[in-house]
């Protein structure tokens, strides 16, 4: 970009005040302030505006402007992202889609529905439930997290190891590119000709443009649910159960995994019940009767095989409740145990649990702090909790180095940076650890090849030198999981 | 010998090339079979600096599909990278190099001690086709009534751009989002945004059985209408097969042995005429699944409509219609058409299309034949961008693909 404002000139300002309406365009300092941060409170930008669009043509006329006067521009959705993806840039503004909330479209005959990108998550389902519906992906922070975020962090939750993730789930979208343009990716229908952009475009960050309307795909409520959780002697043990699990070819809907750290803050914070024990395993499994009933069996027993004390089986609604309550409030009950904690989120082969596991035990010997380990076990995908104290002086230095001594060693177990949460600002200085220069060489001309003026979301995802020298603040928890409206997964 | 066999010979030995001939199209071309995707990218990057045409081959299974590239100058072959670089049965992954055949990767995991597994991809003439030409076509079958296609598959991919850098991307574990999917973008690319050496893969276990239910001579609503049932009932189909004209539907489900034969009796419950289908018939179905619609000649083309305008679909295909054979997949209304002899393609694309549906060339689509379906205009604006940003000579099958 050949030229970067300090502030937010009156033309382009008047420009989107026409575009939007007056009342859409914040520009008050504490109106911006709402809008600094994302779910990772450690990372902070106050933007030169806020405007808040209601449709696919006023999202375009803002993308323009901003195009016109060289202004950079960051989507967000709710702001629960946990990568500093909707961070503001400071010489750019937030175009925030919270305004885009309608379900446009329920076409069930073809198992589809059509929603604006400021949807929360947890919506879609409610509105196909009537008709025996649901749509599968379930990040923790559903009731808040729109669409529009989970297309563009391709968000995952606990049973996503059975039905894939936002990617598998989402068959169209209308992407306003960076240049301003109005483009139609994808189909309800499978099979639509020419490059698989929609594919691209999931999982891209905002960098790529703004989704202003999805289609996805939802499924048939299934027949039945089974649930049961299972005392270990150890996360070993535990492991060693989920891998046993997997190889038989058992396809639970969720297998989630707690240590001993964990339950003893959920009995101390919640009192749920939870047996005493080295790790326990909280496996779901969904579809026919008959197959669930086969599957179930099989499940109980390699659990008792790999040493699980208690096998205890929900019988209805309200104990699986109850199994599901100590899992869901994992995240607010250490926060009565511990001041401060950061959630990394790593990836691993399912076949390396056991080891990695070990090694971060290890490393919470060397670095002096406690890891509390609560994560979604069937896809490898981690969330070590490092438990810090802010006012102590080194804790959170020691909390940053820990976490990234865990992402260290999920890459070489022949991990990911990231399962669900994203790059974002967060990671983008790890990218290299996993990524060649050539690597990410390729992803930066796909990404001038939608955005050859680098206006959508700049900073994010891919490193560059000017980012890689700042540091993170430390981690805050967010509100809404303060207020325990949501967990953190 | 021309000068360009000489320096394919100089770089890669000379039993690593075949001299000019004319399977790749009217001007005869040579093919260089590369050893490693380090010696593949080099040849890529001789081609490119001369500003030639290249195409990329597997197993040549699917060399008909997409429009017939306009030039070529030289044939690039994968077949010499076949080897099978780890399987993780724990992990239900595993890692090829991209010109593994199919019929040997599925050998290769099957034969791991304790663990039945298999990659549940059954497209067309799969046993020869490779690895990466199965992603390159985003080529399926049957079984993607329940395991998805290519792209809900590939976790990772290396490959080679036309310039000669060699690059990942995703990875070889289930879940992860670091980086842009460019797998996504190479699925279905027809060779013309990279060429790709080594793919990550999911596997799945085999199930302990299959039952199947058959029932013949249904009219297309009673075809639609079944399926709709099906698919809301509580029953997993692996396959569910409409095979036209003779009105043939054919579902099979996988699973515990108790499991599949309940679900088998809820299917048939649904199926007009339905019934179960014992063991010698299910062979034979099973070679006619595979031999459908591609026997006999005629242009086949892929087919997508909306699974409520399925019977719609099945009417065009009725006896004395355009269509000879059409192999549907019923629970996602997409599959294949051998039209007859005389049927004018871009007319039954403008049905399908009508419908709601789309059409694509699977065998049969010449040089000058149009691309059957209009892109969205900033799609395709995007589509050339993201082409001339990753291989900006058009060295890669120039015409062939989406633009
Ligand atoms: C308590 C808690 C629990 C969580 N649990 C999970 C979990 O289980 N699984 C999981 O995967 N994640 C989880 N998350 C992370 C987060 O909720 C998801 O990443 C979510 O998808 C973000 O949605 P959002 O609407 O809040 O997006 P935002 O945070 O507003 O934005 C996220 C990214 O998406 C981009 N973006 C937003 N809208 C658009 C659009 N319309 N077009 C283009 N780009 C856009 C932004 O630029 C940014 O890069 C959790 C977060 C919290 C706080």
């Amino acid at each position: 970009m050949d030229r970067i404002p300090a502030r937010l000139d009156q033309a382009p300002l008047d420009a989107l005040r026409q575009a939007v309406g007056g009342r859409w365009v914040l520009t008050d300092p504490d109106q911006l302030r709402t809008y600094e941060c994302d779910g990772l409170t450690g990372w902070r930008a106050v933007p030169l505006a806020v405007v808040l669009p209601s449709s696919t043509e006023e999202v375009v006329q803002v993308v323009r402007i901003c195009r016109r006067s060289h202004v950079p521009f960051v989507a967000r959705g709710s702001g629960t992202g946990l990568s500093g993806g909707a961070l503001p840039v400071e010489d750019g503004i937030v175009i925030g889609l919270s305004r885009m909330r309608e379900i446009l479209r329920l076409d069930l005959d073809n198992e589809r529905v059509v929603v604006q990108p400021g949807v929360p998550n947890l919506e879609v389902s409610r509105a196909v439930a009537p008709y025996g519906y649901l749509y599968a992906p379930d990040p923790s922070s559903q009731r808040v997290c729109s669409i529009g975020g989970n297309v563009a962090e391709n968000s995952g939750g606990a049973h996503c190891l059975k039905y894939g993730f936002t990617t598998n789930h989402v068959v169209a979208l209308t992407l306003v590119t960076p240049e301003g343009e109005v483009a139609h990716l994808g189909s309800a229908v499978p099979d639509s000709p020419g490059y698989d952009l929609l594919g691209v475009v999931v999982g891209s960050e905002g960098t790529l443009g703004i989704v202003t309307e999805v289609t996805l795909r939802v499924l048939p409520v299934p027949q039945r649910v089974q649930t049961l959780l299972a005392a270990f002697p150890s996360t070993d043990a535990a492991g060693e159960a989920v891998a046993e699990i997997i190889a038989a070819g058992v396809l639970p809907a969720a297998i989630e995994m707690m240590d001993r750290a964990t339950i003893e803050a959920v009995e101390f914070a919640m009192h749920a019940g939870y047996p005493d024990c080295g790790a326990a395993l909280l496996v779901e499994l969904d579809g026919p009767q008959s197959e669930c009933e086969a599957l179930f069996g099989q499940v109980v027993e390699i659990c008792r095989g790999c040493g699980a004390s208690e096998v205890r089986v929900a019988e209805d609604e309200a104990e699986r409740a109850l199994l599901w309550k100590g899992r869901r409030g994992a995240f607010s009950a250490m926060g009565r145990v511990s001041p401060d904690y950061y959630v990394q989120d790593g990836v691993v082969p399912r076949s390396q649990l056991a080891r990695v596991l070990a090694g971060i035990r290890e490393l919470e010997g060397r670095h002096g702090l406690k890891v509390a380990n609560v994560f979604h076990a069937g896809d490898g995908n981690l969330h070590p909790l490092i438990l810090y104290d802010r006012r102590s002086p080194e804790g959170p230095d020691r909390a940053k180095r820990l976490a990234e001594d865990i992402l260290t060693l999920c890459l070489e177990a022949g991990g990911s940076l990231t399962g669900e949460h994203g790059v974002g600002r967060d990671k983008v200085c790890q990218m290299p650890k996993l990524f060649s220069p050539d690597d990410q060489m390729v992803m930066h001309r796909l990404r001038r090849a939608f955005d050859p003026e680098g206006t959508a979301n700049p900073g994010k995802v891919l490193p560059t030198p000017r980012l890689c020298g700042e540091h993170p603040g430390i981690y805050r928890p967010h509100p809404l999981e303060l207020s325990g409206a949501a967990q953190r997964l | 010998m021309t000068s360009l066999e000489a320096d394919l010979e100089a770089l890669l030995g000379r039993d690593s090339v075949t001299p000019a001939d004319g399977r790749a199209g009217p001007t005869p071309a040579p093919t260089a079979r590369p050893r490693s995707a380090e010696a593949l990218a080099e040849v890529l990057a001789l081609a490119n600096s001369r500003r030639l045409a290249v195409l990329v081959r597997g197993g040549g299974t699917k060399w008909g599909w997409g429009r017939a590239p306009g030039r070529c100058d030289l044939v690039v072959e994968t077949t010499a990278l076949n080897r099978l670089l780890e399987h993780e049965p724990g992990d239900l992954t595993c890692v090829a190099e991209a010109g593994l055949t199919l019929g040997e990767l599925q050998r290769l995991v099957a034969s791991a001690p304790g663990h039945h597994q298999r990659l549940m991809l059954d497209p067309p003439q799969g046993g020869d086709a490779t690895l990466g030409g199965v992603v390159a076509t985003a080529a399926s079958g049957p079984l993607r009534a329940r395991y998805g296609t290519p792209r809900d598959l590939l976790l990772g991919a290396r490959f080679a751009l036309a310039d000669g850098t060699l690059a990942r991307t995703g990875g070889k574990v289930v879940k992860n989002v670091a980086g842009y999917d460019l797998g996504k973008l190479l699925t279905g690319s027809q060779g013309t945004l990279a060429v790709i050496v080594e793919v990550a893969l999911r596997l799945h276990p085999v199930p302990p059985a299959s039952c199947w239910v058959v029932a013949e001579r249904l009219d297309p609503q009673t075809a639609q209408a079944a399926l709709a049932a099906l698919r809301r009932a509580p029953a997993v189909l692996s396959m569910a097969e409409l095979l036209w004209p003779e009105g043939r539907l054919l579902a099979r489900l996988d699973g515990a042995p108790s499991a599949c034969e309940q679900q088998a009796e809820i299917v048939r419950a649904l199926v007009p005429g339905g019934r179960l289908a014992g063991e010698r018939e299910t062979d034979e179905l099973v070679r006619m699944i595979e031999r459908r619609p591609w026997d006999g000649e005629g242009p086949v083309l892929g087919i997508s409509v909306p699974v409520n305008r399925i019977g719609e679909l099945l009417a065009l295909a009725a006896v004395g219609g355009p269509v000879a054979h059409l192999s549907l997949r019923g629970t996602v209304g997409a599959g294949e058409a051998r039209l007859q002899a005389g049927a004018d393609p871009a007319q039954f694309a403008a049905r399908v299309a009508d419908l709601g549906g789309f059409v694509s060339w699977h065998r049969g689509g010449d040089r000058d034949s149009p691309p059957l379906q209009p892109l969205d205009p900033v799609a395709a604006r995007l589509a050339l961008s993201v082409k001339r940003a990753l291989d900006p000579h058009s060295t890669l099958a120039p015409g062939r693909g989406p633009v």
